[in-house]
């Protein structure tokens, strides 16, 4: 298993098209951050100090989120080619299980989830600093990679289902552009959860990967907003905070830490044994 | 008789398809065994079956003693595959591939750095060993392919076509390698292929077509029981020739301007030939080729 998951990480850096492929929606959404939304949503703030570094750790954390479910989805894009180019007859025929095959695929995605996340963290770290914030202490660090190793962990659960039923290239590449479009809505970062019709907030708050953007969000934010909100009445932070998608809300009460941990590992879990369950049925 | 592979009544049907019906052989350890037969005829369905990839519908398969079906993993390590596509990654280099499959057989270390050298030496490909695989010629990458499917030093090594689409003399020298190898390891190649000269060099052919053996021998045999020699004759006076043929009650074609005689033994032109030497102004003798008896056997020519 280590000779494949080696291997596919090689195949997936080895092809710079294709990693750039699995960031493009993470570029796109923030290229409209920088040109436009940045803008427009700080205009819509009170004018305090801080504001700008707050919205900027904002869009970090929601990136960090995205990067990690597109990255994984591009690193499985292995197993689909290896499928539709015959190459896992090569692997069939050699004295390795089909368990280890597919295990090989998941730790080699989850790695690769694991590593453009830091990559991305790095990056926007430096873009929060250079545009005057501050870097994220030692406690809030460990607290997102704490974060962006359980985000991989669940996304790699619910990529890996997804994929379980995929034979050719053109599905998963349909598959991969709707998701790379729809994953700026369903986290919240083209347009913040407040503004959504109801039913919408819903399926963002039941979809795993925008409570990974939330506790990023409450962990990135938490010194920026102390600031900014420092004399202001505490009313006005938690609106802010469920307009954001800083805190999600259900039937009027919000939604605690634990809860968003739980549906993320509940999520691994769950949607991992439905892998393991899809991938023993495809068997002759 | 050492039989590494022994097959008993093996069926396969996709859906409605009979691909494979009922096939019965066996491979001696150490021969060079040829399947020949036209594209769909079942070959590379045989292989893959034989690699354990494919589950048989019915039938018996044993390879190097492991029984298909209830010992797969020990035929897996007893074999190595050349598939008829190529099916190492195109961005790594020859070398990384080679390593990252050899892995697939529990190897690390030094067995596994001396395994990989050997096989590179062995398919010949240690000169390009560093180039990425996709950027390699055809009979490269084939070479490569080779390599891969020594890594584990396998008891029978399967080719599915291995020189399918290769040039006439890349093809020859792939064919060379294999043959090489075969004669100097004591390795058992077992190779599918449609090309008639291939066939004619293997230890022992059968001929498949339809799913089922047509014809079963040694080249020699094959030809001896299914091709015929010919007497080709190039009339001076094609009237008087025929007559005299006729007379005689000799059947005869004519093709490519020429007649053309069929003898049962080479011998049998001299005969002939001081009968009709009178209306003639030259001739040729052909011995029989695995051609002749391809269409012997299948009543048709290879289709391609």
């Amino acid at each position: 298993m280590k000779a494949l998951f080696i291997r596919n990480l090689k195949v997936y850096f080895r092809d710079k098209a294709s990693v750039f492929f699995s960031l493009l929606a993470v570029l796109i959404i923030f290229m409209l951050y920088l040109l436009f939304l940045g803008d427009m949503w700080i205009s819509n703030l009170p004018d305090l100090p801080g504001v700008r570094a707050m919205m900027d750790s904002w869009i970090i954390a929601g990136l960090l989120a995205v990067t990690s479910i597109t990255t994984v989805m591009g690193a499985f894009g292995t197993m689909v080619d290896d499928r539709a180019h015959k190459i896992i007859k090569d692997f069939d025929a050699a004295p390795i299980s089909k368990g280890k095959i597919v295990a090989g695929y998941e730790l080699s995605s989850f790695v690769i989830g694991v590593i453009m996340s830091l990559l991305m963290l790095v990056i926007g770290e430096l873009y929060i600093v250079s545009r005057g914030g501050a870097w994220l202490t030692p406690t809030a660090l460990l607290t997102v990679l704490g974060l962006i190793l359980l985000s991989a962990l669940c996304n790699t659960a619910l990529v890996s289902f997804v994929v379980s039923f995929f034979r050719s290239q053109n599905a998963f590449s349909t598959a991969s552009s709707l998701l790379g479009t729809l994953v700026g809505f369903m986290t919240g970062i083209y347009m913040p959860v407040g503004m959504m019709p109801s039913a919408v907030q819903l399926i963002i708050k039941v979809f795993p990967v925008s409570h990974a953007a939330l506790l990023l969000r409450q962990t990135m934010m938490a010194a920026p907003m102390a600031q900014v909100y420092a004399g202001a009445p505490a009313a006005m932070q938690q609106a802010f905070e469920q307009e954001m998608g800083v805190v999600f809300h259900l039937g009027g009460q919000p939604m605690s830490v634990a809860t968003s941990l739980a549906i993320l590992m509940g999520t691994a879990v769950v949607f991992y044994g439905l892998s393991i369950l899809n991938f023993s049925r495809k068997r002759r | 008789m050492d039989k590494i592979i022994e097959v008993t009544g093996l069926k396969k049907a996709y859906g409605s398809v009979q691909a494979v019906r009922g096939l019965d052989f066996y491979v001696e350890r150490g021969k060079l065994f040829a399947f020949l037969g036209p594209n769909g005829a079942g070959k590379s369905t045989t292989i893959d079956i034989l690699c354990t990839i494919l589950k048989p519908d019915g039938g018996e398969v044993l390879v190097d003693g492991h029984r298909l079906g209830h010992e797969d993993a020990g035929i897996r390590s007893a074999i190595g595959v050349v598939f008829q596509d190529h099916l190492l990654d195109p961005l790594l280099s020859v070398e990384e591939n080679i390593r990252t499959r050899a892995g697939l057989y529990h190897m690390a270390g030094k067995q596994l750095n001396d395994a990989v050298k050997h096989a590179a030496a062995a398919a010949d490909v240690t000169e390009f060993m560093r180039r990425p695989y996709g950027k390699l010629s055809g009979g490269q990458k084939r070479r490569a392919d080779i390599a891969r499917a020594l890594i584990n030093t396998p008891q029978v090594l399967f080719l599915d076509e291995p020189t399918t689409g290769l040039d006439p003399q890349t093809r020859k020298s792939v064919w060379e390698s294999i043959r090489t190898l075969q004669q100097t390891t004591g390795l058992t190649v077992f190779l599918t292929t449609h090309y008639m000269e291939e066939a004619a060099e293997a230890d022992y052919v059968i001929v498949i077509d339809h799913g089922d053996i047509a014809a079963r021998g040694t080249p020699t045999e094959l030809k001896a029981s299914y091709a015929s020699d010919q007497l080709r004759l190039a009339a001076s006076n094609d009237h008087a020739l025929r007559a005299l043929l006729e007379d005689r009650g000799l059947a005869y074609t004519c093709a490519a301007g020429s007649v053309v005689v069929k003898i049962s033994d080479t011998m049998d032109a001299l005969e002939i030939l001081a009968l009709v030497k009178g209306h003639i102004k030259g001739f040729e003798v052909l011995s029989g080729t695995m051609d002749d008896a391809f269409i012997g056997i299948t009543g048709r020519e290879i289709r391609e």
